[in-house]
C-alpha cells in the first residue's frame, strides 16, 4: 500500500500523459537515518515518506526522474541551489527560474505540487499576458516563500 | 512565477516541519507568502492583486 490511492494514481497518471511535455528531474535531498545517534541532533522525521512520495510520483510517468542525494555528502550542489535544510528538492525542467520545495509536500499541497510539476515540464504557467510580460522584464532577482501546511 | 523568469525563486516551505522559518517570518495562517524578506501577506489572491504586492517587493528592494 503506497501513500497514493490507486484511485489517485490512475488520475495522476492520466494527467501526466495528457499534460506533460519536455523532462523533469525532481533533485531531492535528505538525510539517511544513521546508525549513529549524534546526541542533540533530531533525525529527519519527513525524509523517508517524502523520498517515498516522491518515489511514487515519479513511478506513474516516464517524463518525470528522481535523483536522491544525501546532503552530507552531495553538499556543494545543495548549496549551489540555496537548499540547507532537509527534506527539500527542487524541480528541474524548462522553467527559467527555479522551483524549491522544504518538506512534504502532501495534503493540500499535494495538487499545488502536481501542478507545479506540470508547470515546470512545459516551461510555460497560465498566468495572465500581463503577468508573464512582467515577470519575462524583470532584472533583479526576487524570491518568493509560500508557506504551506498539510491541512 | 518562477517558472515564467529565471530571475524568480519560488520556495514552497511546510510550515509544520520547519518551526523555526515559521517562526522568522511570523507564520500564523497560511498560506502566507513572503517575497524578498519584505513584502508580505496571508491568503490567496486573485493574481493581480499577488502581481501588485510583487511590483512594490521589487520597488523596495530597488531602493
Amino acid at each position: 500500500m503506497g501513500l497514493i490511492s490507486e484511485p489517485d494514481r490512475e488520475t495522476i497518471r492520466n494527467h501526466f500523459e495528457e499534460s506533460l511535455e519536455g523532462d523533469v528531474e525532481i533533485v531531492m535531498f535528505t538525510e539517511r537515518e544513521s546508525p549513529i545517534i549524534i546526541p542533540g541532533k533530531e533525525p529527519c522525521e519527513m525524509c523517508a515518506q517524502t523520498e517515498e512520495l516522491l518515489k511514487e510520483v515519479a513511478s506513474l510517468s516516464d517524463k518525470v526522474e528522481l535523483s536522491v542525494k544525501d546532503i552530507s555528502t552531495a553538499k556543494e550542489e545543495a548549496e549551489a541551489l540555496g537548499i540547507d535544510r532537509v527534506p527539500a528538492f527542487v524541480l528541474k525542467g524548462a522553467a527559467r527560474g527555479r522551483v524549491r520545495f522544504f518538506g512534504i509536500p502532501s495534503g493540500y499541497e499535494f495538487s499545488g505540487f502536481i501542478a507545479d510539476l506540470v508547470d515546470v515540464s512545459a516551461g510555460t504557467t497560465d498566468l495572465s499576458e500581463e503577468t508573464r510580460e512582467y515577470l519575462a522584464a524583470l532584472t533583479e532577482d526576487v524570491n518568493i516563500k509560500v508557506f504551506t501546511t498539510p491541512t | 512565477m518562477a517558472v515564467e523568469s529565471s530571475h524568480v525563486t519560488g520556495d514552497v516551505i511546510e510550515a509544520m516541519e520547519f518551526p523555526d522559518l515559521a517562526q522568522r517570518y511570523g507564520v500564523r495562517g497560511v498560506p502566507k507568502i513572503v517575497i524578498n524578506e519584505t513584502t508580505e501577506f496571508v491568503g490567496a489572491l486573485p493574481e493581480d492583486q499577488y502581481l501588485e504586492h510583487v511590483r512594490a517587493a521589487v520597488e523596495a528592494s530597488s531602493q
